[in-house]
């Protein structure tokens, strides 16, 4: 079987997550019992271990904690995309998580303050990505 | 009740490099029967087994199954670690001799991933992987580029990792990249994950490695010197990104501190260091977290020529798995059994007494080990 390029966005552990970024929005999942913002979503709090969750809206900005530009392809599935910059963010909510630099994006410094651009890749499925903010 | 002390009586290892026909299994049992007769036994004294599955390994491959029954024993202690890189099977194996589980333990590790055409790309499948971070080469120039950002490390200053390992892996006769590397030729060559170049990364390999460990009790009596394990320390760091710095790895530190501490001894008792290399941020980052060098200076260090050979401080002296080949961390542990022998040819160091040996597994954990040529 031929290996999905994107994610199934019909599965339920991240359904919610989909369905935010269509609508460009970032929802993460949160504890209902101890509020603990959880990333990458799961069955239980990773801190307290309850079952109880929602789907929170954060602030979809942050800071640059580190990034690495592509040069090479290393799985034939992003080689019509090198160069390409992959950024990890910490989100001013907290959690930290990766996602693709815009392209053409300001001076790129680990540091910098950054935004979420929600991009439709196909019909339906939107991608987090990220880009600098100006100052 | 006194835990048993345990000790290395002996070492094999297969050629390295593209070894086509050959099963991993075959390969850790031909470096088994190498380490045997280092050690002067035969099969029938060994009690224990501790296998180290390969890299991706599918089915029963690697698993102490296999392996005992093409060795054809049947020891009263058998494990396999499905990440039992070069530390985290030693210690396994000190624990089962050190609680009377066994006495004579063998280690394996056998892979044939190169000939097979393995590929550490991944899949993209996973939907963290969909932004394309693909490959330990990715995270890597990450943590590169934090400690650049933090501490002013340049690219030229952390070529000298491979650099220098290039520059010891010349005398070594099973290292796959002998021809020269000056820092020149890692400046011009190109970027495969900025800031990472090929020669920051390790590549794929075939080979198998064997190590035996007894009791130190029982260590005396083998043919060889014995080296033994003065102290042992691990920790993880398994949460990952919900760490608060998943990138520069402060844990290591925590191995560290206790591994000195247990041991009496300090950065600065060590004759000799390996420091597991799938990439040559990991040295970087180990330089500074056992103590070599203070947080951030590693980059001076290393391009003051510390590591390389006749400097202060012999790192990696096997070539490590960016020149030698890539063995999770088990042929540094070959490396390091020989020089505390005294068997490394001209790249032998003089007076060498004592090792550290550390390693870690991505992002998630650690392991080191203290070897000496003192039983005390």
């Amino acid at each position: 079987m031929a290996e999905h390029k994107f994610p199934d966005v019909n599965d339920p552990a991240l359904a919610p997550f989909w369905k935010g970024t269509k609508e460009g929005k970032l929802l993460i999942q949160a504890c209902k019992k101890c509020g603990y913002l959880r990333w990458p979503p799961g069955p239980l709090c990773n801190e307290c271990l309850s079952e109880e969750s929602e789907w929170r809206e954060v602030s979809p900005t942050g800071t640059l904690w580190s990034y690495a530009v592509y040069h090479r392809a290393m799985n034939p599935k992003f080689k019509d995309q090198i160069p390409y910059t992959v950024v990890l963010i910490e989100l001013d909510d907290g959690p930290r998580m990766y996602g693709r630099l815009v392209k053409g994006a300001a001076k790129v410094e680990v540091g910098a303050p950054v935004r979420a651009v929600f991009q439709e890749i196909e019909p339906g499925v939107s991608f987090v990505n990220w880009e600098i903010v100006q100052a | 009740m006194a835990l048993a002390k345990s000790a290395i009586v002996g070492v094999g290892a297969t050629e390295q490099g593209e070894i086509p026909g050959q099963s991993a299994d075959h390969l850790a049992v031909r470096a088994a029967a190498l380490a045997l007769a280092d050690a002067g036994i035969d099969k029938s004294q060994i009690d224990g087994l501790v296998t180290c599955r390969p890299p991706m390994a599918t089915g029963t491959i690697g698993t102490d199954e296999d392996i005992a029954q093409l060795l054809g024993i049947n020891p009263a202690f058998a494990s396999t670690l499905a990440y039992g890189a070069g530390a985290f099977s030693l210690h396994i194996a000190a624990g089962a001799i050190a609680t009377g589980l066994c006495h004579t333990v063998l280690l394996t590790f056998g892979t044939n991933l190169r000939s097979a055409g393995a590929s550490f790309g991944g899949g993209t499948r996973d939907w963290l992987n969909l932004a394309g971070l693909v490959h330990i080469a990715g995270p890597a120039a990450m943590a590169a580029r934090r400690h650049m950002h933090l501490y002013g490390t340049t690219e030229e200053q952390l070529g000298w990792v491979s650099v220098a390992q290039r520059e010891w892996a010349k005398d070594n006769p099973l290292a796959i990249f002998r021809e020269p590397l000056s820092i020149a030729d890692y400046m011009a060559s190109p970027y495969v994950v900025e800031p990472l170049r090929r020669s920051d990364l390790t590549m794929i390999s075939d080979g198998g490695a064997a190590v035996i460990l007894t009791s130190a009790e029982r260590a005396k009596d083998f043919k060889k010197a014995p080296v033994y394990l003065q102290s042992m320390a691990q920790q993880s760091a398994l949460r990952s990104d919900q760490n608060p710095d998943k990138l520069m790895r402060p844990w290591i530190k925590d191995i560290a501190d206790r591994l000195y501490a247990q041991a009496g001894l300090g950065p600065k008792d060590m004759d000799l260091v390996y420091l597991q290399d799938a990439t040559s941020v990991w040295v970087l980052q180990m330089l500074e977290w056992y103590g070599f060098c203070g947080l951030g200076e590693a980059g001076p260090f290393l391009a003051e020529g510390h590591t390389r050979p006749g400097g202060s401080l012999p790192v990696n002296t096997n070539g490590g798995q960016l020149s030698e080949c890539y063995m999770w961390n088990w042929m540094h542990l070959y490396e390091a059994v020989r020089q505390l022998r005294k068997e490394c040819g001209p790249r032998q160091i003089k007076d060498v007494e004592v090792a550290l040996h550390a390693q870690t597994h991505d992002f998630y954990k650690g392991a080191a080990t203290i070897l000496s040529t003192h039983a005390g």
